[in-house]
């Protein structure tokens, strides 16, 4: 693969990584963010196989690999069985719409645009230190953490809280590609292993707060206060 | 290897052994085996100590106990006349607390906790002298206050103001942590380096704000710890609700380091400082004297009086440091050296009297469950000992001859008096005033200590239960014996100490010279013309009192007795209610001070419903509280909780903000990373 190939791939992953991100704050429906989700999982997959074989590394590989298999397969799975469990008596066909975020859908957008600069703006001084391509596309990692956050902040769905979390896991973990040239396989494993019990502990306790309140608004717990 | 680590690592040895017998035994093996093993690091911590007075010194570091800066240990002569009074009062009250804790049940003392709590304290308390830089200082001082708290809570099932009185010592004794974590942080960022050799070395480098600003810091800390105002309103609170032995070791071993911790920084590692200092700090301990005494004196709960006792004698104690920069300030160093004396060996006689008073108190509690004076009486005839060890004690406490309170108190005043050679408008109005404070806290020491005696042991029994009291188990009564041996030897041969005594002053970089010397049996000052031979006083007086009791008994032997029933005025045979209690013994005393005690009356009196003139009941209750802690701790816990009130608005219950809180901080800190760099 030549330099200028693996440039142009890479920043067609991230780009696609970007804007599943955004595209995640942009749609409502509960069903298309998981699915937009899915593909983010396959562009944070490319990317780590991209990387891989550009260092002839075949670890790294296997390690994007699982990734895929893990994020834009076995996540998604969970999480749409989740969904059509809410959504399979068809009452509440509002459970399966992210109706009223706190932020609407336009000041999310320019919200994400802002969080995206203030990444580039924060990323800066680390790309000044070793400009490779891979570096350079640093600020799209740390600016998917902050949309994930973001998402975790405005979002009412008990689901697309899920989404929100597994968005922030996905910008640390592109993150972690882009600065260190690969993560060691057990680190990875780990961290995998964490994001798919925590998975289905979230599944688990949606079903459950469905059960007791009829809803997902997690805004209904308030017992939480001291 | 020399004696001091010999000893010391013997004591760590001890106390290692001591926590896991504690936590290992059951109920009936655990108290005897960790009493002997406690006791064992008292007499380490005694021998190290003796062997540092003695003139042999030690230092040795450990760079792998504590992270980052290591360990450092020296005991110099400073260092072991602390570490000396503190092992001794833990071998004695260690043998009373077998004796204590054994009757008790496996609760309070006799827990597990407690008891493996306790010889890691006892060590501690003969460690923190033998630190030698900033951070092995601050890791002991920390323990010992940890483990002192663990030993206030002990009793907490049994009454709930265990637990407000561990929160409150809790909240002060941290605070007090803080601030001496501040201003030695300070000072070793001033003079380069964490350890005491280079503090000492570095000191006149720091810049004279600077130095202050350490000083006050420092000095609010140690004072604290000592029981001094303003910051004592843990004293009376928590030396009553800890166990009696817990109460002893605290009040007569760890106040003290309180005071050896400020003569450490104040006149050893700062090097003395200017006058302004040394006045704040005289100021605080006349204060400290007079207040606390007066609070003493009011109080009717038995060990409440005492914890304020010790306020007062800490407060004499601080007289005696402040005095001593003083004059090393304007530089008079003999009499610096002088008034710095008196001060130690007033901490070594306040740690002998006072340690015996919490345990005789601590036996009359077992014995009746009672503390308060009102309701004991009459306990003479039923507990002689534990009376005649009070008795002793107290005698101490008053500050009379032939009591031990006596020799450091005459030694303080001599100092001063003889300071007013020294230059200077402050010092000429400051000398005299003190020297009147002192002599007004000897007087109400007086009123305080013939109450606690006098209406606690004497007269007649004013309750059911002090009337069935019984004398203490034989162990207790030997901790005790130990205790009044050493206040008897301190008050009779304390000329004793004189050389031991000179070298700790000397430790400090005053010139020792001999300040206090003579042989056994006489105290002679060099610098002044003056000497006291106590055991001629005690001669004279045992003559006289001898005398006094003696001639009338063979003069009335002459004359023919009638016994006849006394005349009563017709009102009956006096009941046990007739007495002085505490209360109206304090009376006169409390109205000639009203004005700087404000204490809050409540009269309620209830008539009979047929005619307002016949009165069927009258309630009246007066109590004393603690101005100084109403006017000053009060206002800032309403402001602190008025700021916690609001605060709860922020957790209003949604996940969405506690989210939103994170986000918003995650931001800001990422916009200050990209605009400030």
């Amino acid at each position: 693969m030549t330099g200028g190939l693996f440039t142009q791939l890479l920043d067609l992953a991230c780009g696609a990584f970007l804007l599943a991100a955004v595209v995640v704050l942009w749609r409502r429906e509960l069903a298309a963010i998981v699915r937009y989700f899915a593909l983010q999982g396959v562009a944070l997959a490319a990317l780590a196989v991209l990387l891989g074989s550009h260092e002839a590394r075949w670890d790294l590989v296997g390690v994007g690999l699982g990734i895929g298999v893990l994020r834009a397969g076995v996540l998604p799975y969970l999480m749409r069985r989740a969904l059509s469990a809410l959504s399979a008596d068809g009452v509440h066909s509002e459970e399966v719409r992210e109706t009223q975020p706190l932020v609407n859908v336009a000041a999310s957008l320019l919200t994400a645009a802002l969080l995206t600069l203030l990444a580039y703006a924060v990323a800066r001084p680390l790309t000044e230190l070793d400009p490779t391509p891979a570096t350079r596309a640093l600020p799209v990692g740390l600016a998917v953490v902050l949309i994930g956050f973001f998402v975790l902040v405005t979002r009412r769905r008990a689901l697309a809280q899920v989404v929100g979390f597994l968005l922030l896991d996905n910008g640390i973990t592109a993150t972690a590609f882009l600065a260190t040239s690969g993560v060691p396989l057990i680190v990875e494993l780990g961290v995998s292993f964490d994001v798919l019990l925590a998975v289905l502990v979230l599944q688990i306790l949606t079903a459950r707060m469905r059960v007791a309140f009829g809803t997902t608004d997690i805004d209904d717990l308030r017992e939480l206060h001291d | 290897m020399s004696v001091i680590p010999a000893a010391l690592a013997a004591a760590a040895v001890l106390a290692g052994a001591g926590a896991l017998a504690g936590i290992v035994l059951p109920y009936r093996l655990r108290i005897p085996a960790v009493g002997v093993l406690t006791a064992g690091v008292g007499v380490g911590g005694g021998t190290a100590g003796v062997a540092a007075l003695g003139g042999s010194g030690w230092a040795g570091t450990f760079p792998g106990v504590l992270p980052l800066a290591g360990a450092a240990a020296a005991v110099d002569a400073l260092a072991g006349l602390f570490i000396a009074v503190a092992g001794a009062v833990v071998a004695a009250v260690a043998v009373y607390g077998i004796g204590y804790a054994a009757g008790h049940g496996p609760h309070g003392l006799g827990s597990r906790t407690a008891q493996a709590v306790l010889p890691p304290f006892a060590l501690t308390l003969v460690l923190v002298p033998v630190a030698a830089s900033v951070s092995t200082f601050l890791a002991l001082w920390e323990l010992m206050a940890l483990g002192s708290l663990l030993l206030v809570l002990a009793e907490h099932r049994e009454r709930a103001s265990v637990r407000q009185a561990g929160v409150w010592y809790a909240v002060m004794t941290h605070l007090g942590l803080v601030l001496l974590l501040a201003g030695l942080a300070l000072f070793a960022a001033g003079a380069g380096g964490e350890t005491f050799t280079a503090l000492r070395a570095g000191a006149h480098t720091v810049p004279p704000a600077v130095r202050g600003l350490v000083f006050v810091l420092v000095a609010l800390a140690f004072t604290s710890k000592a029981g001094a105002l303003p910051l004592h309103a843990w004293l009376p609170r928590a030396h009553p609700e800890a166990p009696s032995p817990v109460s002893a070791l605290m009040s007569a071993a760890m106040v003290n380091l309180g005071i050896y911790g400020l003569v450490r920084t104040g006149l050893d590692l700062l090097g003395g400082g200017p006058a302004w200092w040394w006045l704040g700090l005289i100021a605080v301990g006349g204060t400290s004297a007079v207040y606390g005494i007066l609070q003493a004196a009011m109080a009717s709960d038995l060990k409440r009086l005492l914890a304020y006792s010790t306020s007062e004698n800490m407060g004499l104690v601080l007289i005696g440091v402040g005095a001593s920069g003083l004059f090393a300030a304007y530089g008079d160093r003999p009499l610096a050296a002088l008034a710095l004396c008196a001060a130690l060996l007033h901490v070594v006689n306040h740690s002998a009297f006072k340690a015996l008073l919490f345990c005789a108190a601590g036996s009359v509690l077992r014995s009746t469950g009672l503390r308060d004076l009102d309701r004991l009486g009459g306990l003479r005839s039923r507990m002689p000992v534990t009376a005649a060890f009070f008795a002793v004690a107290a005698l101490g406490a008053v500050a009379l001859p032939p009591g031990n309170g006596f020799i450091s108190e005459w030694l303080l005043l001599q100092s001063l008096i003889h300071g007013l050679a020294v230059p200077g408008v402050a010092v000429a109005v400051v000398l005299p005033l003190s020297v009147a404070l002192i002599a007004l806290s000897a007087g109400i020491a007086a009123a305080a200590f013939v109450k606690a005696l006098g209406v606690g042991f004497f007269a007649r029994p004013r309750s059911d239960r002090a009337a069935s009291a019984e004398e203490a188990p034989i162990l207790m009564l030997a901790g005790m014996g130990l205790l009044g041996a050493a206040c008897a030897a301190l008050a009779l041969v304390p000329g004793l100490l004189g050389g031991s005594l000179d070298r700790a002053v000397g430790a400090t970089g005053l010139p020792g010279g001999g300040a206090v010397s003579g042989g056994g049996l006489e105290v002679r000052l060099t610098g002044i013309s003056a000497a006291l031979s106590p055991v001629w006083v005690v001669a004279a007086l045992t003559v006289a009192l001898m005398a006094a009791v003696g001639l009338p008994r063979l003069y009335g032997r002459r004359r023919r007795r009638v016994n006849a029933r006394l005349w009563d005025c017709g009102g009956g045979a006096p009941t046990p209610r007739m007495a002085y209690t505490a209360t109206s013994f304090a009376e006169p005393l409390q109205r000639v001070f009203d004005d700087v005690l404000a204490p809050e009356q409540d009269l309620d009196v209830t008539p009979v419903r047929e005619s307002a003139y016949l009165v069927e009941r009258v309630r009246f209750q007066r109590r004393v509280s603690d101005r100084i802690e109403h006017r000053l701790y009060e206002p800032v816990l309403r402001a602190l909780n008025t700021a916690g009130q609001s605060a709860r608005r922020l957790a209003g219950g949604s996940v969405h903000r506690y989210l939103g809180y994170g986000f918003a901080g995650l931001v800001f800190l990422l916009l200050a990373l990209a605009v400030g760099w």
